[in-house]
Formats: structure tokens, sequence, C-alpha cells
């Protein structure tokens, strides 16, 4: 028994055109909620591809749970919602979900008495309306969205893999499957979800990995990521506007390297060689009316930029996912 | 193993539940039917009609071959045949006459007698039924035994002699012997022979394209991606096959055990009625009925296990390739451009049944029947109509099995890289590199 879900070693996956992924290793603790972040195009999808068998690396190795993601059964201890989502549309939503618990081992009639207790859950059946008997595309596309979900925890999974779930979803549905992956973590499952929305992912994750262009560009826990990257970020606000000498000192490329407005405050990183000491007297010298002044840890975001870069960001635009 | 059933059972009843299943099943017998039993109807239905014999003859022989004529329509239903004996030089007096009659309704038409009908070369007939080819057959057998008659009285036969003497009524009974000795006669195998082969060809074909949009459907609903991180895609192929053929074998089954009872049972009773309906000839045609439904070929186990066998691994070649083809697509527009090779195999191959149902044990129907591609729709008809070389019957089964396994091995590659690529649609080049990938 090994204290790591997924255990990925120098895997490589080659395309005719290019490398999607290049020699990447991760290691996902048990009952971690682990976010894969990258810009489009980064080789998420693919990885999470090759951790579901999907398709085969051209080089390294997959383990799951301690076991060869291609042995019998491990797959099923796995709950996959792609980020292109997808039911049959003509069949009852109770048929597919039925089928989609049958194809990881669920016997039939066990998943009969699951898929009301998720339906009640995800309210798709009331006293009113069971929508079970509907067919799925008589069903909205959010009413959609949460039958994929159940769809992909039906049976139970040990591991739970989210491909950009946050995509396409309204705010309540989004609320929504917060709260499922909060509560599958308390259970002690393990989550895996990819996405590009850095707010997320600050909220969910317990350990990151950011991936550029196929390659690792850092990973490891939420805390230790922001811990490395503290210590060079203040977050600013001031009483009204600022005025002309303020915006001077904040433009100023030998005090500050980058700035992000964040509506309440502004989040200063500062140059090398310069101090938060300083940045304080020179704001202040220039008749600042300060409401805030804190050295903070920079949000993910933040570091998201840093490390992946504009540059990443826009190269990465066109590729696949 | 369960997870294989779970996808045969979900493709199997998804499609058995629909309407269009029910009806199209329902319908098929009633289709057989109409295929097996109409012409036979037709057969009974080619007696003159009584009608036919309520016609002026202007008879200007003067030897009265016109009551010859009347004696020869030997009308038992009551109509009253106008006989109107003239001079030569009276014929377009009497024609106008005549002519009033048929504007009137009163009459079907007028037969002209004159010499040259004597000399036996003509005898000219107007009226409002020329193109119905029995009444025109009646009324000129009618002229020609009665100058028959005629010349054999002159000869000095006496007219119960020339009755007897005339009365012919022959059927060409056929029996085709086979190696087996067994003994079926043309129209009947003909038939069933035709009828099985467009069966064939209309269910390959119905189901080949079942399959091509069912992977085209859960390729564009990205339903695929979801199933094959459950179930290897290769799983999921074979399920889709095989719950597609089960409800083709489902449907076939249901059609072909449904026209067996109603040729056996149903059929026959509508052709007594149609014989008995009345008319001249009810014994000639309800013979007719009887030879043509004796002819129809026995349906042996043999025979049916033969055709199960072409079918199951005809279907398997074919949805094979439309899997493939479905798997490189992204809708069903294009689709039907993609498909079109794999079409193009079936539509050949229906475009040889009629040369070949013509000669069966031709050069030509012995390689249709044996190449793979041709084989499931050819075979089971030559095997209905003549005894087929047993080894013929070997070649063609080999050749299948071996086309099949080709198709299986080429069309799990294509399908499990395609199923995953979206947008243009790949060249030739790119799926020969498909079949590369590990």
């Amino acid at each position: 028994m090994t204290d790591l879900a997924i255990d990925i070693r120098g895997v490589t996956k080659r395309y005719d055109e290019h490398v999607a992924v290049r020699n990447l290793s991760l290691r996902v603790p048990r009952g971690a909620v682990y976010g894969l972040l990258g810009p489009n195009g980064a080789g998420k999808t693919s990885t999470i591809r090759m951790m579901l068998n999907i398709m085969a690396p051209d080089e390294g190795t997959i383990t799951l749970f301690g076991q060869k993601h291609t042995d019998k059964g491990v797959l099923d201890r796995v709950g996959y919602l792609p980020e292109e989502r997808g039911l049959y549309k003509k069949m009852k939503v109770r048929d597919v979900l039925t089928f989609l618990a049958e194809l990881k081992g669920v016997p039939g009639a066990d998943a009969t008495k699951r898929i009301d207790t998720w339906m009640e859950r995800m309210s798709l059946k009331t006293s009113d309306k069971d929508w079970g008997d509907a067919k799925v595309d008589e069903l909205s596309r959010g009413m959609q969205q949460k039958v994929q979900f159940i769809g992909t925890l039906l049976h139970d999974p040990e591991l739970v893999i989210l491909d950009e779930p946050f995509s396409g979803l309204d705010p309540i549905n989004a609320q929504a499957l917060v709260d499922t992956v909060v509560e599958l973590k308390t259970r002690g499952k393990t989550v895996i979800f990819s996405t590009h929305i850095m707010d997320n992912a600050e909220r969910l994750c317990d350990d990151i990995c950011i991936i550029a262009s196929g390659e690792k560009v850092l990973d490891g826990s939420v805390s230790d990521v922001k811990a490395a990257h503290a210590g060079r970020t203040v977050a600013v606000a001031f009483d009204g506007a600022p005025g002309l000498a303020v915006d001077a000192v904040l433009a100023d490329p030998s005090l500050v390297a980058r700035m992000d407005d964040q509506k309440r405050f502004l989040e200063v990183e500062l140059a090398a060689g310069a101090s938060s000491g300083e940045l304080l007297q020179r704001l202040v010298a220039a008749g600042a009316s300060l409401q805030r002044f804190e050295r903070v840890q920079p949000s993910l975001h933040r570091i998201f930029l840093e490390k992946v870069g504009a540059t990443g960001v826009e190269a990465g635009m066109s590729g696949h996912g | 193993m369960d997870k294989l059933k779970a996808i045969i059972r979900r493709e199997y009843l998804e499609r058995v539940r629909t309407k269009w299943f029910v009806i199209a099943t329902l319908l098929g017998p009633v289709m057989f039917l109409a295929i097996t039993v109409l012409p036979v109807l037709f057969v009974s239905k080619t007696k003159a009609s009584p009608a036919s014999a309520n016609i002026t003859i202007i008879d200007a022989t003067g030897v009265a071959l016109g009551d010859r004529v009347v004696n020869e329509l030997k009308d038992t239903s009551g109509v009253q045949t106008l006989v109107s004996v003239v001079a030569s030089s009276e014929i377009a007096a009497a024609e106008s006459l005549a002519t009033a009659t048929i504007m009137t309704e009163q009459r079907q038409g007028y037969l002209i007698l004159d010499s040259t009908t004597l000399e036996g070369t003509k005898a000219r007939y107007t009226g409002r039924n020329t193109s119905t080819v029995p009444d025109m057959k009646r009324v000129g057998d009618a002229v020609k035994a009665a100058v028959l008659g005629l010349r054999l009285e002159k000869e000095g036969i006496s007219a119960a002699r020339i009755d007897s003497l005339t009365k012919v009524d022959m059927r060409l009974e056929k029996t085709q012997l086979s190696a087996k000795g067994r003994e079926r006669s043309g129209v009947g195998t003909s038939v069933v022979g035709l009828a099985m082969s467009f069966l064939l060809y209309i269910v390959l074909l119905l189901y080949g394209q079942t399959v091509l949009r069912s992977v085209i459907e859960e390729k564009a609903t990205r339903v695929a991606e979801v199933v094959i991180s459950s179930v290897r895609p290769e799983i999921l192929m074979a399920g889709k096959i095989i719950g597609i053929g089960g409800v083709a074998l489902t449907q076939l089954a249901v059609w072909i055990g449904s026209s067996v009872w109603i040729g056996a049972n149903v059929a026959p009773m509508l052709m007594r009625k149609a014989g008995a309906g009345g008319g001249t000839g009810d014994v000639a045609s309800g013979a007719r009925s009887t030879e043509f439904m004796a002819s129809l070929p026995s349906f042996s186990i043999g025979y049916v296990v033969a055709i199960l066998l072409f079918f199951v691994l005809g279907y398997i070649f074919y949805s094979c390739l439309y899997a493939a083809v479905g798997s490189t697509v992204n809708s069903e527009s294009e689709a039907q451009q993609a498909a079109t090779p794999v079409a193009m195999l079936l539509v050949v191959s229906a475009v040889f049944i009629q040369p070949v149902a013509l000669a069966p044990a031709s050069t030509l129907s012995s390689v249709m029947s044996m190449l793979p591609f041709s084989a499931p729709i050819m075979m089971p008809m030559r095997m209905s109509m003549i005894s087929v070389p047993a080894w013929q019957v070997a070649v063609s089964l080999t050749s299948m099995t071996l086309a099949c396994l080709a198709a299986i091995w080429f069309s799990a590659r294509i399908y499990r890289v395609g199923l995953l690529m979206y947008g243009k649609r790949p060249t030739i080049r790119e799926l020969l590199k498909w079949l590369k990938y590990s």
C-alpha cells in the first residue's frame, strides 16, 4: 500500500508535429486535491488521457495506487470527467447513468440505488419531477452537466480526475462542484483537476503542478509554492485616487518589477535589490494616502504568470488541450 | 466481460426499442408477401375478361367463319357476340356502324374477317381493349382455331374429330436436376434466391451504416472519451458491432421466419382464392399457382445455417470498415463521402445480383461468390438456385474469414486513434501512420 494515488515517472508523449508531454514526473498523494495548472496546449489533457490509459505514453511509467494503470480493474477505481462533455442524447438519463456505472463494474441493481441518491442530491429528482425518465436532450445544459458529473462519481471512485471542470458551469453549478470536491476530500478521496483558472486552484488545491509546453515548471504544496515566492510581493491600497507622483513611484523599474491591479488593491512585486521599506518611504514621500501596505504571499495567478510568462500563454493558445 | 455485455446490451436495446425498428420489422413480411404472392396473382390474372366476347364480328368471308369464331370463344358468361355477315364491299359501312357501338360503350370492339383471314394471314380487330394481352390472345386464338377448323372440315374431318384433334392444352413442367438429386423448378428458386440476396444486401448496407452513425454519434457527442476511459476502444468497437449485429439478426430472423410462415400458410390460401375468383381458365391458373408454390425451395437446416454464416461474416467485414470510417470523420455529412468506398463494394455486389441470378453456374457467378466483399450476397443466392460445388463454398468462407480478420485488425487500429482526433479529416498517408501507432 503506497501513499501515492498517482506516480508518474518520466512520461513523454509525441505527436507527429510536436511533443505534447516531455519527461514529466508527478506524484499525487492519496487524499489530496491536486491541481494540474497550465495554459491551453500545455499538455494537461494529454497527461490526463495517459493516466486513464486512453493514450499510451511513448516513454515513462504510470502507476495508480501502486499498480500499473493498465492492470485489470485499476481504472474502475477512477472517475473521469472529460473537458468536452457529452452523453447519449437519445437515451433516458437513468439508462445512461446505469450504463456508465456498468462500465465501471457496478452491477445494474446496485447502480439504481446510487443513481436515485445522487439524483436527489443534485435536485434532478424532486417530489414534483423525476428527470431520470427524460431523455438526455430534453435536459438543459446545466442539468446535463450534473448528469455527467453524477456519471463520474457513481461508482464511488478513489481517484477523481476532472479535466477543466469549471468550464461552462454557471455559478450555482460551479459552487456545487466545489462543494462536492471538498466533500470528496473529507471522505479521503483523491481529486485531480486541470484548470487554467488560478482562483479555483488556489481555493481548492492542496498541491499543484504547473506545466507549460509539455514540461513541468514547478510543483509542490500550495503553501510551499507560495512561501517560496513570498517576500517579494506587497499589497498596496490607497484612499482615493493616487496622484501622478505616486504613479511615478510605482512605475520606477528599479523599485517595482511587476504590478497587478487586483481592483481593491495593487499586487506589487519588488524589483531585485529593492526592499519593501524603501517602497513605503518613496510612496509616503510622494504624498500617498495609504489604506493598506502589507507584505503578502503572491497569488497563484501571480506565480503562474511569473513562471509561465505571457509568451507561454500566447504560444499555448493554438495547440492541443 | 461484463463491460462488453453492458455495451452490447445498450447498443441492442436502444435500437430494438425504437419505433423505426418495430415498424420496419413488422412491415418486412408484408413486403415479402407482396414480392412473392403478387407475381403469382398476376399470373392468375392473365385470364381474358368475359367482356372480351362482347364484340361485333363483321364477317365478309362468305363461309360463316364468324359463327365458328363465336363457337371458339366458348363463352359461358352469357355475353352475346354479334355476328353481322356482309359482303366485302360493305365492310366500310359495317365498320362505321360498329364503331358507333364502341363509342356508346355497348361493345368492346369489332373484328373483321375477310378473305385474308381465310388465307390464314390476318384478321383485323378494333376496340377499347387492344392493349389487354389476355383479351387479344383469346380473340386471336378463337380466330385461329376457327380457320383451322374450317380447313380440317374441308379435308373431310368431322366436327367432333376436329375438337378432339385440336384440343391441346400444354404446360411445360420444369424440374431442375441437381447433384444431390433434389428436384426444384425454376421460378420459385429464382424468386427466393433473388429475394434472399436483396435482403442480405439491404441488411448489410442498413446495419453497416447503423454502425457508422453510432460511431459518429459517440465521437460527436464526446461520449467516446468517457467510455474508453473505462474500457479499451477495441472492446467498445466489438460491443458495438456485436450489439448492432444482434439487432440485424433479430430483424432478419423475424423477416425470414414470418416470410416462411406466410409462404407456407397464407400465400397458398390467397392464391387459391385468386384461382377460384372466377372467369375462364380457373383450372390452368390454379395449377400454375400450385406449381409455383411447389417450386419454392425447401428451407433445409443446412441452408439456413449457411445463410446465417455468410451474413455474419459479411456483416463483420462491412461493419468493421464502417466503424473505421466513422472514427475518422466529425459529422454525418462528412461520413457519407468518406464511406463511399465501402458503400461501393456493396453496390458493385448488388449490381451483379441479376447477372448472377440469370446464370448462377457461370464463371462470373463463381468468382463473385468467392470474392470476400460480394460473397455474402452472391453465395446464398447461388446456393438456393443450384448446387454449388463444396470447394467453392469452402473457398468463399475462407476468403471471407481472412477478409474479416484483416478488417478487424485494420479497423481496430484506425478506430482507436481516430476516436480522439477532431478537426481535419486524415489523409491516406496519415491513416497508414495510425496503423503503426502502439
